[in-house]
Formats: C-alpha cells, structure tokens, sequence
C-alpha cells in the first residue's frame, strides 16, 4: 500500500549498535522480537484508518462493534450516498483549488523574496528579515479574528480569494528558500548576468531551477497543511457549498447523516493527502528531517 | 519547520563601493520589486492582523464595524471569570499529559526504528500515516474509536482493565484527546529524533559495548545526552502544539463536558466566534501569547545550558 521511505539519509548507517553477542542464532532471536514489536505498533497505527475504512464499507444503518470491523458483505452505497446527495463534490473541488493555489502562490511570491533576502544587498534587509522571524512568536489564534475582520472589510469573506489570500505569505517557506538559495553558486548568477540576462531571468532559469528540491519538499508540506487546514476555512466560509472538505466532514458528523455516509466522506478526504505523501514522501521526509537538523 | 528560523548567519552589510546610495542602485531596485508581493501579503495579513489583535484586546468590536476604546476593561473581566481561570487549568492539565506522552512514544519509535531491518522502511511509512492524516478525520473516527462500547473500551476489558466513557468523562477527556495528539503527531517528531540518533558516532556504542554497558544504560547514558538538542526542538515543538491544539477539540468535544477541555485556543474561538465577543476573545489570545512567549524564553534559556 504504501512506497517505502527513501533510503538515502535514514540508513546512512549500515548496522544499528553493535552486534548482538552470541552470533548469528542470537541475533536472528533479537530480530524476530523487534519485527513483532514492529507489528504490534503498525497495527495500533493502522487501526484507525481500518476501522475508517470498513465502516465505510458497511450496507446497514446501525454499526456495531465488533461486527462491523469483520464485514461480511462490502457494499459502496454509503459512497454513491456521500458523492450523490451531499456537497460533497463541491467540497472536493475547494478544497483542490484552495490547496493548489495556494501552494503556486507561496512558492512563487517565498521564492522570489528568499531570492532577493539571500542574494542581493538593499536598505533594511536585516530589520525586515528580522520583524519576519519575530512574527512567528505569535500565536495564529490571536490574528485569527483581526485576520477575519480585515478579509471581511476587503469583502473576502464567503469566497475563494478571501480564503486564500491571507495563507500566501508564508514565513517558514520563505526562509527555507532564503536558506538553499543562499547555497547556490554567485558565479552561476554572475555568468548569467555577464551573458546580458535580466533580473527576472536571472531568478527564473538560474535560481529557480537550482531549488527544485526544495520546492518539492515546500510543496508537499504546503499541499497537506491546506488540504487538512480547518479553523480558517471555518471561519471564512458560511455557506455549505463553499466549504472545503474538512469543514465538510465536520458538518456532516454533527448532522444526523449516518456514520457510514460520513466515513466514505472522511476517506475521501484522506485518499488525495495519501497519494500525495506515497509520490513526495522523499521530499516531504527530508523536510522533517532538515527541520531538526538546523 | 519552525526551526528555519535561522540565526543571522548573513555577512555584515560591506560597505558600499559605489557612488550612489546603496537603496538606489540597480541590484536594489530588483530586490525591492522581488520582496514587493510577499512583504505585501506579510504586512496585510500577519502584522497588521498581529498589532491589530493586541489593540482589540483593550476594546469592543462590533460586526457594525465600529471599534469603542474600552482601556483594560476586558483583562479586568477576563482575570475576574472563573471560565478564564478554567480554560488555563485545562490547557495546563492537557499539555502536562500530551507533553510527556508524545515525546516518550515518539522517543521509544524512534530508538524502535533506528535499526536495519528487513522492511524497515514500510514500518516507517505506517508511522508517518497519522502525520499526513487531517486532525478533523483523526477526530472523527476516534470519537467512535472512544464510544462507550466502542474498540478501545473492548480491547482494555479484554485485558482485564477498566473501561471508562472517555469524551463523556470530565476525567478522561484530557487524557483521550492527548492519546489522539499522540497518534496523530509521534511519527514526526519520531523523524526528526531518527535523524538526531544516525549522527551520533557509532565508535561511542562499541566503546560502552565494550566496557560491558547493557542496552538500556547505553541508550541512557550515550543516546539520551548525545540527541538532548533534537530531543529539545521535539520538544519546543510539542509545547506549542499542545498550547495550541484546537482541530481534534472542536470536532471531538466542542470544549466538553462541561467545559472540561475547554483551552484557551477554544475559549477564543468561542468568545470570538460563537459571540462575537472580539475584544474579550483578542484579551484571551494576548495571554495566549504572553504565555507562549514566557515558555519560548524558558526552553531557550535550556536550550542554551544544555545543548
């Protein structure tokens, strides 16, 4: 089900501590513990996305536990249900462009800025690069409600833009750009300039090409925190045919439509973040990774 | 990611070699065009809404639009309810459980995985699951994991231990919404702990090896002090996650029962947007932030001593 994690940067090592004593029966012993230790920890893992999953599955009203995680017989009404009479296909196209938007945007305008922040020398460069990094000190839920004010005063609130527009400006991405462009080579930018290629050239053709892991990776982190986000799109949005797929979700759980409708719902839901993290999980495992190194 | 946050590692600004001031030259130009959209959307959307939540806090807003300067007649009320006092009771409680428990599952995943291992890496990939997995599914599906005789409460009877109703629980909410926080978050910090673990010198291991140090003394007495600064930023991490959890409350127990898991983060949801109340909840986010900024300051001092 799932591709398997890159191997590049987590097994650099080629054997963990030293050899168990006792030779080779030893350590076949001490193997088959860790693999059921393993086990046992991939399945309570996994569990709740079994019981999400076969619940979905489930024909009847009335869900019980236990039958109803050994299924007897699968039927994938509760998906015609969830795709047929809810919003449920607005919410998906939502939360799509909501997400993909919104990453084309903070990668863009957090690129262009670490550009400028890692390669070139202006007035106020280290007092704005400094009010940026303070900035993350402050809790989002105390600029959640003058961030709903203004979006509202703009006449944002209850649309799409209104709800992207306040996401773009991402300051964690913005310094991870500033960060890798800093490591590419002067000379590079330099020979270009020489070879009479503008400004913007310059940061499209040489820069840009030069981070695209980086960009991978941002991407990736970009993609699920709005895909999964929920306070703002609950706030920004009143009616139900705008909502995305989380705020969706929630609602449907708070009506009476039945467990099973909600699960096929909520496994929708997951299903694009899970193919997303199987096609980047490289990118998106070294971001992690980076992320405590520094 | 919070940790990109570098420290000036920038060269001290040479001084200029040409003529014309620095802010006119042709480089300088292109900076500011560069930096123009986001410094922008930065401004309008997170400095403005940060100032303009702290001036909030010392009024009354109403959906009219009209702003009434009140003075610090919303922290006097605020100091004066018991559903403050509780609130920080309750956020206190909830990250003195979800704390410890995440940093120790993911602690003990970590040195778990930190072994080769036929299929290692799938194992891996299962504990990264949650990680991706939206904290309003995550909600939903283990409202019905909890129910009262729902998978949980089957599988601790099975082993002969009591069973409890734990989002009905004024008891057992904190602890059932710090177990979610704890599934849905060990796998990432279990990465950045992995990474911490592989840089430690293997020479180290062979050396306690050989002066006969078991397997636990060498995890505690050469992996412990040697990841104290990934172990750290885990930390820092979990602090703020838990000073500011909110998805899995809102879907799980909407601050209940009887406000048993009402956080700070809730109360200000609420008090702003179930009454509007934008002063008194901006009041509520202030102390949110003095609090943050206090714990930030602390870890730092530690980070400093230790790492």
């Amino acid at each position: 089900m799932v591709a398997t994690l890159t191997e590049t940067s987590l097994d650099a090592r080629p054997s963990y501590g030293p050899a168990a004593p006792g030779g080779k029966g030893a350590r076949r012993r001490s193997d088959v513990r860790m693999h059921v230790l393993l086990i046992i920890a991939s399945v309570v893992t996994i569990f709740p996305f079994y019981a999400m999953i076969v619940i979905s599955l489930q024909p009847g009203e009335a869900i019980k536990f236990p039958d109803a995680l050994f299924p007897s017989d699968i039927s994938f009404s509760s998906y015609e249900q969830a795709v047929g009479s809810q919003n449920i296909p607005r919410w998906i196209a939502n939360s799509t462009i909501y997400s993909v938007v919104s990453v084309v945007l903070v990668l863009l305008f957090a690129s262009m800025a670490g550009y400028a922040f890692a390669k070139k020398r202006f007035f106020g460069r280290e007092l704005l690069f400094w009010v940026f990094v303070a900035m993350l000190m402050i809790p989002y839920h105390l600029t959640i409600i003058p961030q709903y004010i203004i979006v509202g005063q703009l006449g944002g609130l209850n649309t799409m833009w209104g709800m992207i527009v306040p996401t773009i400006a991402n300051a964690q991405a913005m310094f991870l750009m500033r960060q890798f462009i800093q490591d590419v080579p002067d000379e590079l930018i330099d020979a270009a300039r020489i070879d009479g290629a503008g400004e913007f050239r310059v940061y499209w053709s040489i820069v840009l090409p030069q981070t695209k892991p980086i960009l991978a990776t941002l991407g990736t982190f970009v993609f699920l925190w709005h895909w999964n986000d929920f306070l703002w799109p609950l706030v920004a949005q009143q009616s139900p045919a705008n909502y995305v797929l989380t705020v969706g979700i929630n609602s449907l759980q708070q009506q009476e439509v039945p467990l099973a409708t909600v699960m096929a719902a909520a496994v929708i839901t997951f299903v694009p973040a899970l193919l997303v993290f199987i096609v980047l999980q490289r990118y998106f495992v070294r971001g992690v990774m980076m992320s405590g190194l520094k | 990611m919070v940790s990109t946050i570098a420290p000036a590692d920038q060269p001290a600004l040479a001084p200029p070699r040409r003529k014309q001031p620095m802010w006119r030259s042709p480089g300088a130009v292109a900076a500011y065009i560069f930096i123009l959209p986001y410094v922008i959307f930065f401004v309008a959307f997170r400095i403005l809404p940060a100032l303009y939540g702290v001036a909030l806090s010392f009024g009354d807003y109403s959906l009219s639009g009209t702003f009434e300067l009140l003075g610090l007649d919303n922290y006097v009320r605020l100091f004066a309810d018991p559903l403050f006092w509780n609130a920080l009771r309750v956020t206190g409680i909830y990250a003195l459980i979800a704390i410890p428990l995440t940093v120790a599952i993911s602690l003990g995943m970590a040195q778990l995985c930190n072994r080769v291992l036929r299929g290692m890496s799938f194992y891996r990939s299962i504990f990264f699951l949650p990680v991706v997995t939206s904290p309003v599914l995550s909600g939903i599906i283990f409202i019905w994991l909890f129910s009262t005789d729902g998978p949980i409460n089957t599988a601790l009877s099975a082993i002969g231990l009591p069973t409890g109703s734990w989002l009905q629980s004024s008891v057992l909410v904190l602890p059932a919404l710090a177990l979610v926080s704890a599934w849905m978050n060990f796998g990432y910090n279990m990465l950045i702990l992995l990474a911490g673990m592989l840089a430690i010198p293997q020479e180290y291991y062979e050396a306690a090896q050989l002066d006969g140090a078991s397997p636990w003394r060498r995890f505690r007495s050469v992996t412990l002090p040697l990841l104290k600064p990934a172990l750290f930023f885990v930390l820092v991490l979990e602090t703020v996650k838990s000073f500011q959890a909110f998805d899995t409350i809102y879907v799980m127990t909407s601050g209940g029962p009887v406000r048993s898991s009402y956080t700070l983060t809730y109360m200000i949801y609420d008090q702003g947007f179930g009454y509007f109340d934008f002063g008194y909840a901006s009041a509520t986010g202030v102390v949110l932030l003095v609090i943050t900024l206090v714990f930030s300051l602390i870890q730092r001092r530690l980070i400093g001593r230790n790492a």
